[in-house]
């Protein structure tokens, strides 16, 4: 900065006054501290911890050291329910985060009722994950929904058993997602595209670049920063996939959209394993971690 | 020049751009995709129990009734829901408010021992899935006795960084020479906090607020585990509770259900609109 230096002040290089300096500091911190300590660091150690121990719903965790960790790898269910979370986060990851910055260059069109198309995108946000559950079982329901009844006008036949054929609930189950979710990452490309400055665009058009060479020479690298948090954001989301689970499946038809997150909840609140379930949850927490450090690795941000 | 040429039109030099109709039809379908499912839910909750069904479907019902609502409000205790969600999202959102911008300051503002690994601790935990605390919560309330509290489900949420992170680097635009000023004037920290850095911050305060408020009121998977009456029981999870219930061929009751939880909270957002686009497009922060 070129602003002349400010005179050394003493008081503020004595130890006594930098002590009282940091108790301010922290006197001030202390309240969101104990919050984030008690309600947050805490139980995230606590969660790896219990990983090592056999500990019921009462009584003292007991140390198995890794016990939990061989029994998971060995259990058919925690398997099949790691394919089905990676299977659901491919289904529903890649149309999230492109859809995401499609919607986002549409609605950055100046078009007229732009701003309604963007409200109505945005509306599914503030509804909870047990209606937009509820909205879309009826919605998907065989032979009297109403994604059935257009498909059939579009010829398909006969009706798609959304949710009760073991194929097509966890893509069902992506469609409810994505619906729900993908505005937040339309209104974080529709920032990032509204932050792009306006002469690199004159710049292209002046070295005769077209619509598409815009988009894809100025718009999609500027959105490079950009991406480097919708992706992890969106897939450690879709890993996490839980509550449309819980409403509209509960894991079925025959096991086929049990995810992690549905493993952890039965394990630890119906069958109470919770030296088990925090294994999961450790594993859970290695997949998304590995996943976002090789992302941003691979875009050369870290 | 008598004709002005609008950027926002379909014609072009007197003629069709194809283009631009393409993105208006584009844009209606994509409406209609995001728009339909409300209004259907709306549709069938006040359809008696002879349409609900009706093939093809029905975008309006001969006869419209509000029996399922009724119903509802008599058949559960839809109200003690609404009253427990209120009071939880009310509750994280003062704590966390009142937690979070008194964080904010030294964070932004002052030089201290210890602030930039605390800032790294506290940012990394946006990359932790949540699911690793729930047992350690879960196990922390029992032993306490808290489960099926206000406290239990309101509290840990306002431990959540996002406003913290949010307020840090909104405190960080203000003008140094403002707090100097009012520092000359002999004014305390807390009083520079209190004077300046609220007031300025009023649109960040906000949006933290009503994010805060939506996703509190809209959070499942703990609420799930820690209530189990209807005491303390938040509207979702009544919602999913009541519907695992096996009430299946009552279309209009559930869908009235899902109507009831869902149209205060599209009211909310037709009002505050503007606040949620701000704050995700500035953080990424999601409901």
């Amino acid at each position: 900065m070129s602003r002349p230096a400010p005179p050394k002040d003493k008081r503020a290089t004595s130890p006594w006054i930098s002590i009282k300096n940091d108790l301010i500091a922290y006197a001030f911190m202390a309240p969101y501290l104990f919050l984030f300590v008690v309600f947050l660091l805490l139980p995230a150690i606590v969660g790896v911890y219990a990983s090592f121990t056999k500990w019921g719903i009462i009584g003292q965790p007991k140390w198995v050291g890794l016990k939990n960790y061989n029994k998971l790898i060995n259990s058919g269910l925690f398997i099949e329910s790691l394919q089905n979370t990676l299977y659901f986060v491919v289904l529903a990851a890649i149309p999230l985060i492109v859809l995401g910055l499609l919607l986002a260059l549409l609605v950055n069109q100046k078009l007229r009722g732009r701003n309604i198309a963007r409200a109505i995108v945005f509306l599914p946000h503030v509804v909870s994950v047990a209606a937009v559950g509820i909205i879309f079982q009826w919605i998907l329901e065989r032979s009297s929904g109403l994604l059935n009844y257009y498909l059939g006008l579009l010829g398909v036949n006969p009706p798609i058993n959304w949710l009760g054929d073991p194929d097509s609930a966890m893509p069902a189950i992506a469609i409810t997602t994505i619906w729900w979710t993908v505005n937040g990452n339309m209104i974080i490309y529709l920032a990032g595209l509204q932050d792009i400055p306006e002469d690199l665009y004159e710049a292209a058009r002046i070295d005769g670049a077209g619509r598409w060479q815009e988009l894809r020479y100025v718009t999609i690298p500027m959105l490079m920063p950009v991406n480097a948090f919708v992706i992890p954001l969106t897939v450690i989301a879709c890993w996490r996939v839980f509550g449309q689970v819980f409403v509209m499946t509960r894991g079925g038809p025959q096991g086929s959209t049990f995810t992690v997150a549905q493993f952890i909840y039965e394990t630890a609140f119906v069958n109470f394993n919770m030296g088990l379930a925090s294994a999961a949850g450790v594993i859970l927490m290695l997949i998304t971690l590995s996943f976002t450090i090789f992302q941003l690795r691979a875009m050369k941000v870290i | 020049m008598s004709v002005s040429w609008r950027k926002d039109s379909v014609y072009r030099d007197g003629s069709l751009n194809y283009g631009r109709l393409a993105l208006y039809a584009i844009m209606v379908f994509v409406a209609i995709v995001w728009g339909a499912p409300f209004i259907w839910m709306f549709v069938t909750s006040i359809k008696p129990d002879t349409e609900v069904f009706s093939y093809p479907p029905t975008w309006w019902p001969d006869e419209p009734t509000l029996e399922f609502y009724t119903r509802l409000f008599e058949s559960f205790p839809m109200m003690q829901w609404f009253r427990n969600s209120l009071i939880v999202a009310t509750i994280t959102t003062v704590l966390t408010l009142a937690t979070n911008i008194m964080a904010a300051y030294p964070l932004a503002r002052m030089r201290f021992r210890g602030r930039r690994i605390l800032l790294l601790i506290i940012l990394s935990t946006f990359l932790l899935p949540g699911e690793i605390l729930l047992v350690p919560l879960f196990l922390g309330m029992i032993k306490f006795k808290l489960a099926n509290t206000y406290f239990s489900i309101a509290v840990p949420a306002a431990a959540n960084a996002f406003g913290v992170f949010l307020m840090t680097q909104f405190f960080l635009t203000i003008p140094v020479e403002l707090e100097e000023a009012a520092r000359l004037d002999g004014c305390s920290r807390f009083g520079l906090l209190w004077r300046i850095f609220i007031p300025l911050s009023k649109p960040v305060i906000a949006t933290v607020a009503i994010f805060t408020f939506v996703r509190s009121w809209n959070d499942f998977f703990w609420p799930l585990i820690i209530s189990n009456t209807d005491a303390t029981r938040t509207v979702p999870v009544g919602l999913a509770v009541f519907v695992g219930r096996g009430l299946s061929m009552r279309f209009g009751v559930i869908m009235a259900s899902a109507a009831a939880a869902t149209i205060p909270a599209v009211i909310f957002f037709l009002l505050l609109q503007r606040y949620f686009v701000r704050g995700i497009s500035t953080t990424g922060l999601q409901g």
